[in-house]
């Protein structure tokens, strides 16, 4: 039952990530800030965070449908449910959810008190899941293809990836000038797990015309692949263990490694005006370990049965004609995914000068600190239909010396109502961090289209504070 | 102990969000209710009989054939089939008299049920007949899903001759449609 419920939320609530994270996005009072753009303008003496809570974050948004509309208690049979999310969804409807748990991180600044090039490291924890609503095969599977006569169903509907991999990272950034931050991230893939199916093709067809022998054109037509990485052994009749146990082991240690690479900056046009951008997860996964492919490729012409009275005629098996036309096959090659690549880019303006900077300028800098701050951000990332795109508009205000706020409205194919709002405050060395996405949709979260959150606790070390 | 800590970890970010969040009423129970009913049409058996093939001197005539038909092997499809129609069309431009028999047979040979259908000779009109639908429910649904093989009977009654020069053919169109039920 407990499966069933995992299997439900995981198909259906949950589907959810478009993983822009537009909240945390340049907000650099928060060191997690440099993870979506290497070249954030960050800065610290060092930092590391709190274990296993520095930073926790997941995403869950499906574009057309939410748990309301599926699982509301509100007497309407459940079967009409079904039917009314999959009549309002297309097939390029998605539900995505990602989820990410920060294991370790710090960074540090290198070269004197005077350098401002910093080095930061991580190891995070990730699990991606992102699935099309499979339109045409959820109409046979609800309707048949009675009422469909002359309809082509498109297997290519079918769509979905889903991975548990951890990353281990290194950064790099150097405040170059006053006018420009460049930064870069090398990041080791280890993925436990892995299933995609995402290029699939053909369909199954009903027709009817005149002059043809029989009542029906019946065709199927298949290219169906799903590979699997970390996951074949466990399907096994022998296997005996816990899976998740196994999954968590294996995306530590024994995953299937990949590269990825992270880039950005910052640069000012003036002091206050700024434009960043970064590039991130710009990588691959060779899937090597525990790897099965099934395809089912070919074509099948449906006939029916057909007697020739022809006693010298071997009686025909029009099943084992289908399983020869369309076998199963099942491969052990090794494939690569490539990761879900990420494009952020921001202008802000700045104005309305800080008070409370009031420690003398002994060195000589004028950093003028501004208290407000609004923008526009954008967001893409590549998927397998078509590219994810948000746009943000956001305010950020300085409320004390070390307490910040964040407010965003983005645009996107979820919602275009998305209000988020984020906090970050500083006690002594403690930096604390709360980001929510679809404010809004808190008062019922159940009739929600996306859901974001990020939290997390670090402990940052500045210069003025030794 | 480090998946109990994820759970716990997960159990706060949970309640994290439970905390400044409001949610209607929902029921993950509604599942079970789920009840798909799709109704598939299928083509069933087809044939085509010149009268070449039925080549004589005037007497009646029989041709035989059986198949393998094991659309019923499959577990699936035998567990969620709540009724099946077949449909059964005949033109017939041959100027003699037929009835055709389709047997439904069990793995064993047994015959689980005979249909037969007449068919008059063809007299220079358009001469197709759409039989009634056989409507497969309860007792008659079970016999059908034993069923294994398909065996046809044509038989010609007597008339005129036939020979290698005589025109027109006897054919057969049927489909399946068939109400799935899957809970």
């Amino acid at each position: 039952m407990r499966k069933a419920y995992l299997i439900l939320m995981i198909t259906f609530q949950l589907s959810c990530f478009a993983q822009n994270k537009e909240v945390l996005y340049n907000f650099t009072p928060i060191p997690q800030s440099s993870l979506l753009n290497p070249g954030a303008d960050v800065s610290y003496k060092f930092y590391f965070g709190i274990p296993v809570l520095s930073g926790v974050s997941a995403n869950f948004g499906s574009s057309s449908f939410s748990a309301y509309d599926l699982f509301a208690n509100n007497g309407i049979n459940f079967n009409d449910k079904v039917r009314n999310v999959i009549n309002n969804s297309s097939s390029k409807d998605k539900a995505q959810v990602n989820q990410q748990l920060e294991l370790f991180s710090g960074g540090f600044r290198v070269g004197g008190e005077d350098s401002q090039s910093y080095i930061s490291f991580g190891f995070y924890q990730e699990f991606d899941f992102l699935m099309y609503v499979p339109k045409d095969p959820a109409i046979l599977a609800l309707d048949g293809n009675r009422n469909y006569i002359g309809k082509s169903f498109n297997l290519g509907d079918l769509n979905v990836r889903a991975e548990v991999l951890s990353v281990f990272h290194v950064g790099f950034h150097k405040k170059l000038n006053e006018k420009l931050v460049l930064g870069g991230r090398a990041k080791l893939y280890s993925s436990g797990a892995n299933a995609t199916s995402v290029k699939n093709s053909g369909y199954i067809y009903t027709g009817q015309s005149a002059g043809t022998p029989n009542i029906y054109d019946q065709i199927i037509s298949s290219n169906l692949e799903l590979k699997t990485s970390g996951i074949a052994s466990f399907t096994k009749d022998e296997y005996e263990g816990s899976i998740p146990k196994d999954i968590a082991h294996n995306t530590f240690f024994n995953g299937s490694l990949g590269l990825g690479l992270d880039a950005g900056l910052t640069y000012y046009f003036k002091e206050n005006l700024q434009f960043t951008a970064s590039i991130v997860d710009l990588g691959f996964i060779r899937h090597t370990k525990d790897i099965e492919t099934i395809r089912y490729k070919g074509t099948y012409n449906y006939q029916g049965v057909n007697p020739s009275f022809d006693p010298t005629n071997e009686p025909e098996n029009i099943f084992d004609e289908f399983e020869k036309a369309i076998p199963r096959d099942t491969l052990y090659n090794k494939y690569t995914t490539w990761r879900p690549t990420k494009f952020y880019s921001s202008l802000q303006y700045s104005f309305g000068e800080a008070r409370y900077d009031g420690d003398c300028n002994c060195k000589g800098k004028i950093n003028r600190k501004y208290v407000n701050a609004i923008g526009g951000q954008l967001f893409m990332m590549s998927m397998p239909v078509e590219p994810f795109v948000a746009l943000t508009a956001f305010y950020k205000r300085s409320i004390f010396e070390k307490l910040d706020i964040k407010a965003t409205y983005t645009f996107d194919s979820y919602s275009n109502k998305n209000i988020g709002l984020g906090i970050s405050g500083t006690l002594g060395k403690l930096n604390m961090y709360l980001l929510v996405d679809n404010v809004l949709e808190y008062k019922d979260v159940s009739k929600a289209n996306s859901i974001a959150f990020q939290f997390g606790f670090n402990f940052v070390f500045k210069d003025s504070e030794d | 102990m480090k998946v109990n800590f994820i759970y716990r970890i997960f159990k706060i970010l949970f309640l994290s969000v439970l905390f400044f969040s409001c949610s209607s009423d929902l029921d993950f129970d509604q599942t079970k209710d789920l009840k798909l009913e799709p109704v598939f049409v299928t083509n069933l058996a087809y044939f085509n009989v010149p009268a070449t093939q039925l080549a004589n001197s005037g007497g009646g005539q029989v041709l035989f054939d059986e198949q393998f038909f094991d659309a019923f092997k499959e577990k699936f499809f035998r567990d969620n089939l709540i009724k099946a129609e077949l449909d059964f069309e005949i033109e017939n431009t041959i100027i003699r008299d037929f009835t055709v028999e389709i047997l439904l047979l069990d793995a064993n040979g047994q015959i689980l049920e005979t249909d037969s259908y007449s068919v008059p000779a063809y007299s220079g009109n358009s001469n197709v007949i759409k039989y009634p639908t056989e409507v497969f429910e309860n007792q008659r649904l079970e016999l059908l899903k034993k069923t294994a093989k398909l065996a046809f009977f044509v038989r010609m009654a007597p008339g005129p001759a036939l020979d290698q020069n005589s025109t027109g053919s006897l054919k057969l169109r049927s489909g399946a449609t068939a109400y799935m039920e899957i809970e």
